[in-house]
């Protein structure tokens, strides 16, 4: 599904942030990514879901190898993968179920289509009566919600989450990551990142961690 | 039902504000020549088939007016038997005298002043007249006549009516490159203003042209507004020309008032206002993208 082999990134022409990963995801693994902040798990997740290129190495999704990927194909790739941005990255001048529609617009989908999958999905998501309402009217979890909506409305078969969990309280963060768990029974291989530990701790699940510029792969998970 | 919004909050950004109020004054340009072309050609091709399959002999008038009366007569004999003349008529002399007038007062004709006399020709439709050729023959029959066919003042009517046009449609180009390039400069402008959001709509897997189509479609919304005010207020200018202008307008004026060509001609500029935004919005679009990740 995803495979690093001793892959570099830097950002212009400023220092590594990762040095020599190598790790290597199934398809339908649950991985977090942990590590202090400024380790660079923003980093690593931007290599993954194709916003970045490594400066050395080899990164692989879907067996494509990222680098010599002709350009015309990452749209098709980039639709099989969900993210869940740190700071959300929802259109302000949407409302909750343009934002969602977004991501199947893109993709061609008919408009009869989107309505009804997306009134669905935000009803499940607890949102079904702010449908309408744009994100400046929206609460944090409300927008994390939103944004979970639009990385997963698209049924990707990998989905990336980067600190999903940092700027809503401790019951909402854990409705989130259960949401994950059920998209991960249904076959999605799903990657948090996260700095807490204590969240990790609760779940057993496989840890790519990141400290001191060194990358372990941490535990058997189910 | 209510409009989708676009995708990218173009209401925001102030990159496509000024847009249609430069493509209102440019249609509103490109209309004014447009127009004068067009009333150029009208009046041209008016002339042109007044004048066309005419000709004027003048005899000059001889010592006497039995003299010039002969050679009129002569000349008339000569041009009956010509084949491709269709009439002959001999302007009258106190026609002569009126045209005259002006510049000998009003008793020229019973004056005794020798006047020259006029023969007004017409040709059969499809005759070919070797005028060169009636020229000399009629010449040599009677010494005192000229045979003059128009084809000068023609010809240099022609040429004209044709700078006229030419002018008018290098106006009409120079205004759609500097439309074009105005779009370019405006979706240049809106592209570095929503670069933040093009990229996260290429990492949710949207294509180039799924972004362009919304930059086009933006554009040519703001050009077909400003093109029907330009196009409206050029329609208003013409129609007010055409009011002042009516009271002194002869032969000579061309004709203001809009004929059904030049309301095809208004009608067609905001669609081409149009046609020429989305176009270059798409291409200019299509070509940064190509460069982002
Ligand atoms: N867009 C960027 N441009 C330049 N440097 C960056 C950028 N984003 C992150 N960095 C640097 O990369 C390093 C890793 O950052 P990041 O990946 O965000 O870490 P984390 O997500 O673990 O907090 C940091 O030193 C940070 O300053
Ligand atoms: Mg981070």
């Amino acid at each position: 599904m995803v495979r690093f082999q001793g892959v570099a990134m830097r950002y212009a022409n400023g220092p590594e942030v990762l040095r020599d990963v190598t790790f290597h995801l199934e398809a339908g693994s649950y991985h977090f990514l942990t590590g202090p902040s400024g380790a660079g798990k923003s980093s690593l997740l931007r290599l993954m879901y194709l916003s970045h290129c490594a400066s050395r190495g080899t990164v692989k999704v879907f067996g494509h190898d990222i680098e010599t990927t002709p350009r015309r194909l990452l749209p098709g790739l980039r639709r099989r993968i969900g993210v869940v941005f740190q700071d959300f990255r929802l259109l302000d001048h949407l409302s909750a179920r343009d934002n969602v529609a977004l991501s199947l617009r893109i993709a061609g989908i008919k408009e009869d289509v989107i309505r009804a999958h997306v009134a669905e999905l935000l009803s499940w998501v607890g949102l079904g009566d702010r449908l309408d309402a744009t994100p400046s009217t929206l609460s944090d979890g409300e927008k994390q919600r939103v944004a979970i909506a639009r990385a997963v409305i698209g049924r990707p078969s990998l989905l990336i989450a980067d600190e999903p969990t940092g700027s809503i309280d401790e019951i909402q963060g854990m409705r989130i990551l259960r949401l994950f768990e059920e998209l991960n029974r249904i076959g999605t291989t799903v990657v948090v990142a996260t700095h807490d530990q204590r969240l990790i701790a609760r779940f057993n699940h496989r840890v790519l961690r990141l400290q001191d510029g060194q990358f372990t792969v941490e535990g058997r998970g189910p | 039902m209510a409009r989708r919004p676009y995708d990218l909050p173009f209401a925001q950004d102030g990159s496509g504000r000024f847009l249609p109020w430069i493509i209102a004054l440019m249609v509103y340009l490109a209309a004014l020549a447009s127009i004068a072309a067009l009333a150029t050609r009208e009046a041209v091709s008016r002339w042109n088939a007044g004048l066309e399959g005419t000709a004027t002999v003048e005899i000059a008038p001889a010592l006497d007016s039995a003299g010039t009366d002969a050679a009129v007569a002569a000349a008339v004999a000569l041009l009956r038997a010509t084949p491709g003349v269709a009439t002959v008529a001999v302007v009258p002399a106190d026609e002569i005298a009126r045209l005259l007038e002006p510049w000998l007062g009003p008793d020229a004709a019973r004056s005794g002043l020798p006047l020259p006399r006029l023969i007004d020709l017409t040709f059969a439709p499809r005759a070919r007249v070797d005028f060169a050729a009636l020229g000399g023959t009629l010449v040599s029959a009677v010494p005192s006549a000229r045979l003059d066919t128009h084809s000068q003042w023609l010809d240099r009517l022609q040429a004209l009516g044709q700078s006229v046009q030419i002018a008018a449609l290098a106006i009409v180009l120079l205004i759609a490159i500097a439309a074009g390039a105005t779009v370019v400069f405006a979706t240049r402008s809106g592209l570095a203003v929503h670069r933040e959001l093009i990229e996260l709509m290429h990492l949710i897997g949207s294509r180039d042209s799924y972004i362009a189509q919304q930059f086009q479609s933006h554009a040519l919304s703001l050009a077909l507004r400003g093109g029907a005010l330009g196009v409206a207020l050029g329609a208003g200018t013409v129609g007010a020309l055409a009011v002042v202008s009516r009271p002194i307008q002869g032969a000579l004026l061309p004709d203001l008032s809009l004929g059904a060509s030049s309301i095809v001609a208004l009608a067609a500029l905001p669609l081409i206002a149009g046609a020429i935004a989305l176009v270059t919005a798409r291409i200019t679009v299509l070509r940064a993208l190509r460069k982002m990740p």
